[in-house]
């Protein structure tokens, strides 16, 4: 990709620049970090038109934008899951194949939006698990937080999605978030299903919720 | 027929309220009114095809309202199944800790897609359920069918929703998933089989239902 086109050239329907506004001002910012927009906000914009024509065909700014929100916590509970795993003592019995099965999921989740992203994905931040990695009781509650967040994550997100292919996708992925969370609860010993209505959670509450845990030591960069 | 029942009625934490305002904000009352629209033509087409729906891509009121009676159906199936279970005495210790909880969760939904379809919603059906309440065996293998058959089928129908039915769909197909991961559990089946889950056709879900519906 050149690196010589302004972002005027690219962006002929002004779809990137709103995309980038809306980064920069109140959704992403506190999570992803300002320097990383001053700084960039081109690259992103260069970046999302080489993921749109590559792979995200009727994409919209909103989609992309959400795309990589759900990617950001897909990473998040990959990056998890693959930590306790590696530990060969930390986990076992039910709660090891939870991890094992769950941690093939989300990878298989990241694959899909990277795909579909291409080279608008962000890339994969630095983590922290402050030692909930290292014992099953941590990791069992942790896990458990991580799913219902990104069962209402995804709730939220869905009716926001404009291009088909992405809210099916999307819908296909809630489902299973909702599985692991009341896989896990479950294996808790908590009420699997606690309500009969699942309450959604917007985007900024999911990105304080995140930003609280401080789970995310470094900010994701745009890949292109 | 009983009097529709009120939001209030079914939602008594008010968390769905809640949840609706917070998802929509002034578009929930756009939902009910799209709804009611809806029945009104759908009163006409209902009656046809025994009220399986025909759907198009293009959204609309009137198909909105064609497939939450789709979903309303699925929910009087399911809860009737946990109803009548739960009855029948057969089950014991976790299962029939799930059918109790999964059964009152049914039974809202139930409620809150008749208070939305208005005078468009459709009675309920009665149901066979062919010994399935009668084992606990069989009751897990059957609340394992229906749960992983009603998050297909309302993922199908998704996109083919208008936003604000879809926000509302989107509150209950998470739970519809919890309860598929939960029952899948309880019978040692895997919680979660795929990292995507199907997104069913309305052909798909109406031939694993309909050998339940008696009438």
């Amino acid at each position: 990709m050149s690196e010589l086109l302004t972002l005027e050239e690219l962006d002929t329907d002004g779809a990137i620049r709103e995309a980038a506004d809306k980064v920069k001002g109140d959704t992403r910012a506190s999570f992803f970090g300002k320097a990383v927009i001053a700084g960039g906000a081109f690259a992103g914009g260069a970046a999302l038109l080489g993921g749109l024509a590559e792979s995200a065909e009727g994409a919209t700014a909103t989609d992309i934008e959400i795309l990589n929100f759900a990617l950001t916590l897909e990473y998040l509970e990959l990056e998890f899951y693959a930590r306790a795993l590696a530990r060969p003592t930390a986990l076992d019995g039910q709660t090891r194949r939870f991890a094992q099965v769950v941690r093939s999921h989300e990878q298989a989740h990241v694959n899909a939006i990277k795909g579909v992203l291409g080279r608008a994905a962000v890339a994969k931040p630095t983590f922290d698990f402050k030692g909930t990695t290292e014992n099953a009781a941590a990791f069992r509650k942790t896990a458990a937080v991580l799913e219902r967040t990104g069962v209402r994550a995804y709730e939220g997100q869905a009716p926001r999605i404009e291009a088909t292919a992405i809210l099916k996708a999307a819908l296909a992925i809630h489902t299973v978030e909702a599985r692991h969370s009341a896989w896990i609860r479950d294996i808790i010993g908590v009420n699997p299903a606690p309500v009969a209505f699942e309450k959604p959670l917007t985007m900024s509450q999911v990105l304080s919720a995140v930003a609280a845990t401080g789970f995310i030591v470094s900010q994701p960069r745009f890949t292109g | 027929m009983t009097e529709p029942l009120t939001l209030e009625a079914v939602d008594r934490d008010g968390a769905l309220q809640e949840a609706l305002e917070e998802i929509a904000g002034s578009t929930r009352t756009a939902f009910l009114k799209k709804a009611a629209l809806g029945g009104g033509t759908l009163a006409l087409g209902g009656l046809l095809a025994g009220g399986f729906p025909a759907l198009a891509k293009a959204q609309s009121p009137a198909q909105d309202a064609q497939i939450l009676n789709f979903a309303l159906l699925l929910e009087y199936l399911e809860a009737d199944f946990y109803t009548q279970s739960v009855s029948k005495g057969a089950l014991s210790g976790e299962p029939l800790r799930f059918a109790r909880v999964v059964g009152a969760h049914e039974r809202a939904h139930v409620a809150f897609l008749r208070n939305a379809l208005g005078a468009a919603a459709r009675p309920k059906p009665a149901f066979n359920f062919m010994g399935a309440t009668e084992t606990q065996v069989k009751f897990l293998a059957t609340a394992i069918v229906f749960e992983d058959t009603g998050v297909g089928a309302y993922n199908g129908a998704g996109p083919m929703l208008t936003k604000p039915v879809l926000a509302a769909a989107a509150t209950i197909v998470g739970v519809e998933g919890e309860h598929a991961g939960w029952v899948r559990n309880i019978a040692l089946k895997n919680p979660a089989p795929q990292a995507f889950d199907p997104l069913l056709s309305v052909a798909t879900v109406t031939k694993r239902v309909s050998p339940f519906i008696a009438s």
